[in-house]
Order: structure tokens, then sequence, then C-alpha cells
């Protein structure tokens, strides 16, 4: 007898509009609860307590434009947030706080998520689409301070970049950006010189989400089309394609790789989450439960593995919690 | 009053009269010196004290028999001169006490006690006694040496035999007394007090009259009780005052390991001399473990209440001085101590419950473990008896049996974990427990009683004020008892252990017994709930406050454990009635709880037997299993106050789940667990509680809607929350109606009537919101089909759903859909644009109700028609003389005759409730669709054969209730035709130019319809005059 389908431990409501972000928080010891941030399209970001699975507070600062981007900076009081009203807001949610302490405007009128990479206490590396539809914009936060500016050869046409992964090898080695673009490529820049060092055709369609694994230097894309594109980079650091996995329906919004490297999570526009086996792309299971696409997915960074969910947030409104960890 | 105060002067008084008794022993010289005394004062007489003692001893040694009245009154002399003096010296004092010894010594040679006379007896008793407090300050001390011990010793003896041996009270009590004086235990506080050494030596003395001292008073204390009580608390007293001393622990401790030389010239003393070292002192306890088994044995019972009162005092002194030495011993002191907190006599119980709480505020139990074993091997017998103890004793007996145990554990207080942690005892004790609470499953009328009102529609909040109102605990009824005395005492056992005991063992070893087998699950159940109230020290009675502090994170973790091991699925879906609809459920959900516990050997062996084949008991016995889980939740909160609020997230939702189980025991139970937790949480009411959880509960709706099994409860829950909520509620709802219809789209055969259930609360509750939501202008005409309100919406979805749901080919369900289609139709009322096209769909389906359904779908469409001619009057009006009102005339017409012909039976005919399901819905339709004339001349038409007499009565009535709405409809054109066919009256016409009336009824003889349409003018004419109408007079009749 087959196993039934897994349900969803737990499902939140009360956005009141679709769900496009979603970051945990819950690395933090007791007595601090553990959290949920929640971006959705009428511009609020939900702090979701996940001990009563209640909104604790609502955050209102994109001027009622939807939040697509979702970044904490270390602990569960500095909130990076991204808009549609373009503009990218840090947040001091200690103490219970509520304030936008400093914000950079993009001017960019896409939908690409901004990159995040921690270089040292307190300093980290935004990458983000720029006001030039190609470019895009690095810079050094809390500075703000311009980074670089990463501009596509002249008739390369790849388009408005899609979506963004800074990563370095590890701490203290040069940062690197992946970037996913409109025609379907992926290029890898490096950040100091400005310069593609590589690019991979993925994709017919524009890339719609990526996530690369630093250790087996592997990366997955997925886009608009019925495959997901899983590539790696050699010693010479040109990106080359390891394997592709045919989907049965087309369209994915999101893919996140566990922090543990063991398993993925895809956001289908066919509102089905689907986990897949990292090492081999195997496919472990479909969480069907929301009834429109999915459109973003998150894992946990609670501390102790058996606590760690998979969230996933829809244009349902509602925002599925998935205790997989023990299934996989 | 004296007169000789000064020594001179009493001197002068008293010479003569000892000068004479020196000459001459008689009782008048004795008399005379004893009248001479009372009138010299003490301090004189102090002083003269050995010259006036003198002639008395004198009396006394004189060689030869001696009168017994003289010795008598010799001794009361003595008495009285000793009573108001001291005795100063050491010489004397043995003197005097040897010599009075003599007195009552048997003559030499015979080893029988003299046989004196009783008065004799009792003044030396009380010369000795008198003796014994007159001697001044250190110079008692004199008489316990090693010495005087075989004075001491004869002294003791003879005083013991006149205790045992006399008849008489007063010289029984006497001697006693006085032994008590003599072993420096006097009651009364003129003596000096002995310090450590002078105690010690005491009682090494002490020690070689043990064995005669506690055999006799053993005999004396279970000796006839024709004796007095007062005689036996003596001999109680005198019993543990000595034992006390000589077996006390601080003495002991101190005796050397050696026995001490002694100077020669002592040395045939010295074998007398008992050493109370460790040898001694063992076998002595042994020995008076066996005194003591008997003695408390037989004044336990004792019928006169202050010889039980000194039994506890007994157990009392010895705890407090000889809890080490006799140690063996307080297994049965303790047993009689902790059984008299049950005392009949109330000072019995209070100095018993006194003396416990001290020895638990003086930690004795605490502080040394082999009391803590003797009490836990009197536990571990008794929880080994109590199983066959409970099954013979009566209700009183199982009383003090139980009182027995609760006074164990409440003696052993923070030590009751040496008895848990001991497999064995916890073992037998659990097991105990586990008989006792067995509860009797055997009444049919718990699994009869069904809630009312869960199939009707009535009021939505009303079934939950009724369970408010009810008590909160179910009154249980057990297999073993009746006494609610012993199920609280009982409780006190569970609570006194979740008190002292450790939590996590305790809930570990019960949550064992409740897995193991379905027979001891609702026993374990108990026990739980009541440790966890234990261990919060809710309603729990104590001796001693428990060492370690609760802490509140084991406590909610107990409590978690707990609570997912009861709404786990095995243990909360039981079958609880064999109501085929909710069986199939119940078992498929068994069915996939087994797959959710792949390998569980155990799982299999707890779910009851899936055979369909469930009796009665073991029903009952669900029943009783779930509702005491759900009252272990409502005890959890109550245990964890606003702490619970975090818990409600998996709690809330099953206890909804069993508000709404349809057996009455078990929503009432539930419903009482939802007050709980309101009380607990700090809610207003259960609505407020449902309100602010509303989230959790829909949460759960969801996810349940997602598996087929467990449909019918998220359903239930979503139910239940409706009925017992407000508007505020449906914002959520909404959400999850949406997953109720995908689902039923899912599954239309199977779930449909759970899910119309739903439907139907939620569309009632709609209903009732609609009033306030109403302010809002009716402009939907010019909004089109865009902008509807979220709750329309609703209604317009189920109302799709409801079309297909029609035609199904249950009755039950055809009903039911047609009560929720007429709701819908009443919330869609102010939106006419979306309402109509509805209609027009529902068309079909609802004409094949009228025209060719069952009597009763025929009489709810009628209903449903009713609601919506109200708003689409013209559109339906059309239809209806279409497409149905020419079948049903065409069939009342075809069946009139039938009808007419027919007998008694015929009222049992489908036919007959087709045409009665017809008639009584027609009239009240053709009002509402205001129906043009031809139309209702049709109706008419149709209808009026049944106004014959031939007609069953009940089709004759519903047809007078078809005329009666055709009369509101056009009164003119119904009195018309019913005078067609009898008319009663004679219409003279005004004027004579014109023609005369001429109905065609007129002058008709008697016939068939004469009856009703009689009836029926008579209304109309009522009608008429109550209303009184302009414009054409002529027509109305007179």
């Amino acid at each position: 007898m087959a196993l039934p389908p897994p349900d969803p431990q737990f499902v939140l409501r009360g956005t009141s509009a679709a769900v496009h972000a979603l970051r945990f928080s819950c690395g933090s010891q007791e007595p601090d609860v553990p959290i949920l941030f929640s971006g959705s399209e009428n511009g609020f970001i939900h702090v979701w307590n996940l001990k009563t699975h209640r909104v604790d507070t609502a955050l209102d600062g994109h001027g009622r434009k939807s939040v697509y981007c979702l970044e904490t900076m270390g602990g569960k009081d500095r909130l990076l947030s991204q808009g549609r009203d373009q503009r990218i807001c840090l947040w001091d949610l200690a103490e219970g706080r509520t304030a936008v302490t400093d914000s950079v405007v993009t001017e960019n009128v896409g939908f690409c998520r901004c990159s995040l990479l921690k270089l040292a206490e307190g300093r980290w590396l935004m990458a983000m689409a720029a006001k030039a539809l190609e470019e895009v914009q690095v810079l050094e936060l809390p500075s703000k301070t311009s980074v670089c500016t990463l501009k596509p050869e002249v008739g390369a046409k790849l388009g408005m970049p899609m979506c963004l992964k800074l990563w370095q090898l590890n701490c203290g080695s040069q940062p690197l950006l992946l970037a996913g673009y409109e025609d379907g490529s992926v290029v890898l820049w490096n950040l100091s010189m400005g310069k593609a060092l590589s690019q991979l055709v993925c994709h017919q369609e524009p890339v719609m989400s990526l996530d690369f694994d630093s250790e087996k230097a592997k990366g997955i894309s997925g886009s608009s089309e019925k495959v997901l594109s899983i590539w790696s980079l050699n010693e010479q650091q040109n990106l080359q394609v390891y394997k592709t996995h045919k989907l049965v329906n087309a369209g994915i919004s999101d893919i996140t790789i566990r922090p543990d490297k063991k398993i993925l999570a895809t956001a289908g526009w066919d509102h089905r989450i689907r986990i897949f086996g990292w090492k081999k792309l195997k496919p472990l299971a479909v969480l069907d439960y929301h009834t429109a696409t999915v459109h973003c997915v998150s894992f946990s960074d609670h501390k102790n593995p058996s606590e760690r969910l998979l969230a996933a947030g829809s244009k349902d409104h509602r925002i599925s919690i998935w205790s997989i960890y023990t299934q996989t | 009053m004296a007169v000789f105060d000064t020594p001179q002067e009493a001197f002068g008084a008293l010479r003569p009269v000892c000068v004479q008794l020196t000459r001459a022993q008689t009782m008048e010289n004795v008399a005379r010196l004893q009248a001479q005394l009372a009138a010299v004062s003490a301090s004189a007489l102090q002083e003269l004290q050995e010259y006036v003692l003198f002639p008395l001893r004198f009396a006394l040694k004189v060689p030869g028999p001696k009168q017994e009245r003289l010795v008598q009154s010799v001794v009361q002399c003595m008495s009285s001169v000793l009573a108001a003096t001291c005795v100063k010296k050491q010489e004397l004092l043995q003197e005097l006490f040897s010599e009075l010894c003599t007195c009552l010594s048997p003559p030499s040679g015979s080893s029988k006690p003299a046989s004196l006379s009783e008065e004799l007896k009792l003044a030396v008793i009380q010369a000795l006694h008198t003796l014994m407090h007159s001697a001044y300050g250190d110079v008692i001390l004199s008489l316990y040496q090693p010495s005087t011990l075989p004075l001491l010793g004869f002294a003791v003896s003879l005083l013991l035999g006149l205790a045992e041996q006399e008849k008489a009270k007063q010289i029984k009590i006497s001697a006693l007394k006085c032994l008590q004086v003599l072993v420096l235990q006097c009651d009364c506080q003129e003596h000096r007090h002995l310090d450590e050494d002078e105690a010690q030596q005491c009682g090494d003395l002490f020690a070689s009259f043990l064995p005669g001292i506690s055999i006799t008073l053993s005999r004396v204390i279970t000796g006839d009780i024709k004796q007095g009580h007062k005689t036996t608390v003596c001999a109680i007293r005198l019993f543990y005052l000595i034992v006390g001393l000589v077996m006390a622990d601080a003495q002991l401790a101190r005796i050397p390991k050696n026995k001490e030389k002694l100077p020669v010239e002592q040395s045939r003393i010295s074998e007398l001399l008992v050493h109370r070292g460790p040898d001694w002192s063992k076998s002595t306890a042994e020995k008076l473990s066996l005194l003591l088994h008997k003695m408390v044995e037989f004044s336990s019972v004792h019928p006169h209440w202050k010889v039980r009162l000194e039994l506890v005092e007994l157990v009392h002194h010895l705890l407090r001085n000889c809890s080490r030495s006799l140690v063996d011993s307080f297994s049965h002191l303790l047993k009689a101590l902790v059984g008299l907190v049950n005392d009949e006599n109330s000072e019995v119980q209070s100095r018993c419950n006194e003396v416990l709480q001290g020895i638990a505020e003086q930690r004795i139990v605490a502080q040394n473990r082999a009391l803590a074993d003797v009490l836990s091997e009197n536990l571990h017998s008794l929880a080994t008896a109590l199983p066959r103890l409970m099954n013979s004793q009566d209700d009183t007996g199982k009383v003090s049996t139980l009182s027995l145990l609760l006074g164990y554990l409440k003696l052993l207080g923070p030590k009751i974990n040496i008895v848990l942690n001991s497999v064995s005892h916890l073992h037998r004790l659990s097991k105990a427990l586990m008989q006792v609470l067995e509860l009797d499953v055997t009444d049919v009328k718990i699994v009869e009683d069904r809630r009312w009102g869960c199939e009707s529609t009535c009021g939505p909040s009303g079934s939950l004020q009724q369970g408010v109102q009810k008590g909160r605990c179910q009154k249980k009824y057990f297999r073993f008892f009746t006494e609610e005395k012993v199920f609280q005492l009982l409780q006190q056992v569970c609570r006194v252990l979740g008190y002292h005991g450790n939590l996590y063992l305790l809930v570990d070893h019960f949550m064992g017994l409740y897995g193991e087998s379905g027979m001891y699950r609702k026993q374990a159940a108990m026990v739980l709930n009541e440790l966890i109230a234990g261990a919060a020290g809710l309603g729990v009675d104590v001796l001693q406050e428990r060492e370690v502090l609760l802490n509140m994170d084991d406590l909610k973790g107990s409590i978690m454990s707990i609570l997912d091991e009861y709404t786990d699925q095995a243990n909360w879906y039981l079958i609880t009635s064999i109501d085929t609809e909710e069986i199939s459920h119940e078992h498929s959900v068994q069915c996939s709880g087994l797959t959710a516990h792949p390998g569980g050997a155990c799982s299999s062996i707890l779910l009851p037997s899936p055979e369909p084949h469930v009796t009665t008991r073991t029903m009952n016995s669900n029943i009783w299993q779930i509702c005491l889980q759900l009252e272990g939740i409502g005890c959890f909160a109550a245990v964890l106050g606003k702490e619970f609020r975090l818990l409600l997230l998996s709690a809330l939702y099953p206890v909804l789940e069993k508000a709404g189980d349809k057996t009455l025991l078990i929503s009432e139970t539930a419903l009482g667990t939802l007050v709980d937790i309101c009380e607990a949480c700090s809610y207003d009411s259960v609505q407020s509680l449902i309100n602010e959880n509303s989230d959790y509960l829909v949460n759960g709706i969801s996810l349940n809607l997602r598996q087929l099994a467990h449909q019918p409860h998220a359903s239930q829950v979503l139910d239940t929350m409706l009925r017992h909520s407000d508007a505020s509620l449906l914002p959520l709802v909404e959400d999850v109606i949406q997953d109720v219809l995908s689902t039923l789209d899912q599954s239309y055969n199977n779930q449909a009537s759970t899910f119309l259930r739903v439907l139907h609360s939620v569309m009632a509750a709609l209903d009732e919101v609609l009033p306030l939501a109403k302010p809002e202008p009716n402009n939907s005409d010019t909004e089109g089909e865009t902008l509807l309100p979220s709750h329309a919406q609703l209604a317009k979805d189920v109302m799709e759903r409801c079309i297909h749901l029609l035609s199904d080919g249950n009755l039950r369900v055809r009903l039911k859909v047609l009560d929720v289609l007429e709701l819908c139709v009443t919330v869609l009322h102010p939106h006419g644009n979306h309402l109509l096209p509805m209609a027009h769909r529902v068309w079909p389906a609802l004409v094949t109700r009228l025209v060719s359904d069952d009597p009763l779908a025929v009489l709810r469409a009628f209903k449903v028609l009713c609601t919506l001619a109200q708003k689409c009057g013209d559109f339906l009006r059309q239809r209806f003389s279409k497409d149905v009102l020419p079948k049903l005339t065409r069939s009342l017409l075809s069946q009139a005759p039938a009808s007419a012909r027919a007998g008694p039976v015929y009222n049992h005919t489908l036919a007959f409730k087709l045409q009665l399901a017809v008639l009584q819905g027609l009239g009240s339709l053709c009002e509402k669709l205001d129906m043009g004339e031809s139309d209702l001349n049709k109706v008419a038409d149709a209808c009026l054969i049944y106004l014959s007499a031939k007609q069953p009565m009940k089709l004759q009535e519903a047809a007078q209730s078809v005329f009666l709405h055709l009369m509101h409809v056009d009164p003119d054109s119904t009195w018309l035709l019913l005078n067609e066919v009898c008319c009663p009256h004679q219409y003279e016409p005004p004027h004579i130019g014109l023609r005369p009336v001429k109905l065609s009824g007129m002058g008709r003889p008697r016939n068939e319809f004469t009856d009703n349409v009689l009836f029926l003018l008579e209304r109309l004419q009522q009608r008429e005059s109550a209303t009184p109408r302009a414009g054409t007079p002529e027509a109305s009749p007179p």
C-alpha cells in the first residue's frame, strides 16, 4: 500500500494576498520563538510566530506594492525586504521596533530577487538588478557603497537578469555571482574584474530561479519550461550542463537547496511543491496542497534537524508548512 | 488552719499522742495522732517529721500478727505526714519505701500474694504514691541505684500483681499510676527533670523490669473489657512510657559495647543489671513487637474511644522516641494510626491527624529509611490484598482499606519514590488501582442517548447552553463500589502519588498500562488525569510539602505526551454507535490509523476488532474512554491555566470534534471540557474561545478534509464551530468552505450527506448574518454580474452543488439538499441578477422533485418553490403553469376516484402520501406565485373533488387548505365556485326588477360535498366580515 500523500503540518492563513517571499529565522535559542517572515502582494511583511502559528506583527514598508524578496541579516532582528515599489528596505525589528533604518532605490522595473552574501560580521554584499535593463549592480551593505556594475558584452542579448546568486567558495575567498537571464542562460560573473567568466544556455525560456551548491560546484535552475537544468562548474570556472530533468507540468517559480545539501524543493506553477534528492535528482515527493501557483519555497534554519521545516507560499494566499525532514 | 505554728507548740501538742502510740499500738491512738496532725502547720511538722513517723513505723515493725485495720490506719496516717512534709534523707526514704512495701508482702514462705483487704492495699499504694512525691530533690535518685535494684524490683512486681489480679478498678488504676511514678514518668509537673546521664541510668535499671512490666501490662491491656476503659488507658500509657524510656533511640545509641564492671562488692547485683547492647535491644524489640501487635489489634477496635485515643498517643510516643529500636513494630503501629484517621470519634480523628501531621513535619519518615521501608512493605502487602478486599468488602470496608492506603502514601510523602522505584511495588499498586477503578459499562442508555437536535435545524446555540449548565464531570459507575467516598479516596490516592511521586516515572508507567490492554485503558486514563491534577497541587490533601518544587516545563512535557496519546487516532476515533453511516467512517479511520503506524503489533491489539459485530458493552466502554480523555484535557487546561493556550493548537480541534458527536454523553462531556478550557485560558465564553482560535480550527478542518476517513469529523467540527459562534467567523470559514466544496466535488457519492450538513450549517449561519449585511443599498441590478458580496458568492457556489445533488439516489440527501437550497435562495434574495440564472438552472431538477418523487421530497420542493416565488415570481409563474401544474392537476384528478373508494389501509400507500403532499403544498404556492385566473381555476377544479366526504379525512383537510389559500387570492370566484356546488342560502333580489339570483348549488339535496363547502363558506364569511371591502357588494353574500 502506497503511503498516503503527505499533509502539511500546518497552514498559515491571513495574509489576504498572494504570498511571494518567505524567510525563516529559527536559529536562536529559547525563549526566543521561531519565526517565519512572509511577504505578500499587498505589500505587507507578516512576522509569524511559529509557536502560536499566528501573526505577531505586520510590517508595512513598500507602499502596498508586492514584497517579493526577504532576507535576514544575522538573526531575526535585522531584515531585508525587496518590493515592487523599486525599493530594498533594511528593517530594525529588535525589541519590538518596526522601523525601516535604511533603503536602496533600485529603479528596476523587473521582479528579479536580490541576492545577499555575508562577508564578515556586519558586512554584507548585495547583488540586485539595476536601472539599466541588462545590468546587475553589486553594493556593500550597510554602507551602500557600489562595488561594481556588471554589464553584459555589447550584443550579448541576454535580456534582463531574472535571478541572482552571490556565493564564495569559503570565507574570505573571492565572491562570485551567478545570474540567470531572460534568454535562458546562466552567467558566472567575477566581481572584482566585473567580467563574465562563463556563460551557459540552460533554458529556452527565461530562467525563473536558480540555486547553487558551492561545495559540489553544482547548481540547478528552473524556467517557465517543463525542464530543470543541473549544471556544474569545473576548475577552469566553466559552466557545463550536467543533467536535465523533465517535469510533468511547466513552470518553476522558485528553487531552494536545503542547507544540508541533501534535498531541494521547487515551487511549481502547477500548484505543487516537489522534493528531489540533490545528489541524483531523484524525485522524492510531490506535495499537493495549494490551489494556485506556488511562488516560493524556503527551508528553516532550526538548530535541531528534527524540527526543521519547509514553507511554501502561494497565490492562494496560504502558506503551507511541511515537516519533511524525517521523510527524506 | 494550723493552730500550732511553731515547732515548739507543735511538739507540745504531738508529744503526748506519740508517746501514747509508742506504748500502745491501737487504732484509737493512731486516730488521735491523726487528729492532732490536722492542727499542726506544715513547716512545724517538717521539723518534727521523724519524730512523728517514729511511733507509726514502730507500729508496723512490732513483731507478730497485726490487725489489718490498724495497719491501714497507720499507713494512712503516714501518708498524711508525708503529704505535708518532704523526705530529706536518703536512708529515711529507702526505709519508708521498704517498710510500706513489706505491708503488702505475703507472709514469709508463701508465694501467693497476701490476702489483704482492698482498703489496706489501696492505702499502701496511695502511701507509696505520696512517698514518691514527698522525696526532696536529689533524694529520690538514691532509690535508683544498682544497690536498690532488689527493692525496686520487689515494689514493681507487687504493684504489677495488684494491677493485674485485683478485681477493684480503683486498686488497679492506683497501682498503675503508682508504677508510673515509680518509673519516674509521673504525669504531674512537680518532679525534677532528669538529666541525660540520670535518665540513662534509670533506663539501665528499668531494663531489668521491662519483660515483666511489658508482659503484664499487655495482659492487662488485652484483658476483659469489663475492667473499664480507665484501667486500659492507664496500662497503655504506662506501657509506652516505660518502653519509650528503656528503648529510647537516644539512650541505646549511648550504650557502650561492653558491660561496665562494677566494684566487686556489687557483683551480685551487677548480675541482675541488664546491659542494653545491640543483641539485647534486638531481641527485646522482637518480643515487644509481638506484644505490641496483640495490643494494637485489641485496642484499635476497643469500644471506648479513650482507649483508641491512647493508642494514638502510644504510636506517637514510640514513633518519637523509638523509631529505630522498634522499627519492626511500626508496621502494626502505623497501620493502626493511619486506620484511626477515619475513627468514628472526632477527637480520635483530629488527634490522629495532628499526630500524622507532626510525624510529617518532623520528617520522621523522611529521615528514617528503615521506617520508610516498613511503610512501603505495608503498602506492598496492602496493594496485594487490595483487589481481593475490593471484591469482598462492603463499601464501608473499602473506605477503611483505602484510607489506609492513602494514609501510607501520605506518611511516606516524598519517600513515595522508594515505592515507585521498586518495580514490584509499582506494579502491584497500579494493578490494584486498575482493578478497583474498573467502570461499569453495562448501561445501555449511554449508547442510546443521542444528542437531540443534531439532525434538526434548531437554533444554533441551543445545545451549547444546555451543555454548559450541566455538571462538568460525568458521574461514573464502578463495578466494585457505589459509594462516592470510595471514589474520592481513590482520587486522593492518585493525586498524592502525583504530588510526591516522580511524575515522569508515573506518567510513563500508566501510559504503558494505557497502551497495554483495552482492559486497563479507561482506568489508566482516569489515573493519569488525577496524577496531573495532583502534580499541579490541585485538590490534593497532603501532610507535608514536597521536597522539590514542581517544574512547570516537566509538567507541560508530561501533559503534552498524554495529550498526544489521548488524541492519537487509535484512541480518539472509537466505535461508539452502530449507526451504519458513522461506523463506516470509523473503520476507514482505523485502517488508515494502522498504516500510520506500520509494524505496530501493539496497535492492532488496541484497536477494537474491525468486525462489524460490536457489542453495546464495547461501545459503552469506548464512550467512557473518550469521555475520560475529554475530562483529562479539561483537567490539563485547569492545571496549565493560560499556558494551555499554546496547546490549543493541537487540543481544541479534537475536543470540538467530540462536541459534535452524536452520543449525548460524549458531546456533553466535550462541552464541559470546552468550558474548562475557557475558564483556564480566560476566555469569556465558548463562543470567544472558538472565535479567537478559529484559525487553528480552520487549519484542522482544511487538513482533515484531505483525508477521506476524517472528512466526517472535519465537517462535524465546522458544524460545531458554526453553531457555537457568530458572524465574525465567516471570513475564515469562507476560506475553508472552498475546501469543503472542492472535496465535495471529488466525492459526491459517499460523503454527500456529511457535507450537506455542513453546507446547511453554513447557509443557516449566512442567513443569520444577512440582516447585518443588508444595510448596503440593493443596487445589484446596475452592478450586473460583477461584484457579489463574498457570502452571496458562497451561497451561489453552494447552490451550484445543490443542482447536482438534487437528483441524488438517497432520499435523505435529496431532502437535505432541498433544505440547503431554500437557504441559498434566501441568502441570494437581494441579488436577483444572480438568483434568476441559478433558479433557471435549478428548475429542471426541482420540477422532477415536484412531479415524481417521494411525498416528503414533494413537500419540501413546494417549500423551496414558495421561497423562490418571493423573488422570481414572474419567472416561476409561467414555468410552473406550463411544466408542473398540468401534471399535478392531472394526477390529482386521476387519483381521486381511487382514494374515494379506498379503505383505511390506503393512508399508508405512497399514492396517498403523494396526494396529500401536493394538496398541502399547492395552496400556499398558488398564493405566493400570484397565479392567473385560469390556473387558479385548474387548481380549484382539481381540488374540489377532494372536498368529498368520501375522501380520506386528511385529504379533505388538505383540500380545505387549498381553498383557504385561494380565498386570499380571489375570494369572489372562490365564493362563486363553492356556491355552485352547494348554496345554503336563498338570495332575494333587492328589487323586483332584478332577475332572481340563480346559483346551481341552490336547492340541491345534501351530498358528499355539503359539509366541507359549508365549512369553507363560513370561513369565507368570517374573513369578509373581518375585512369589509368596498365595491361589488352585490356579489358578496349578505
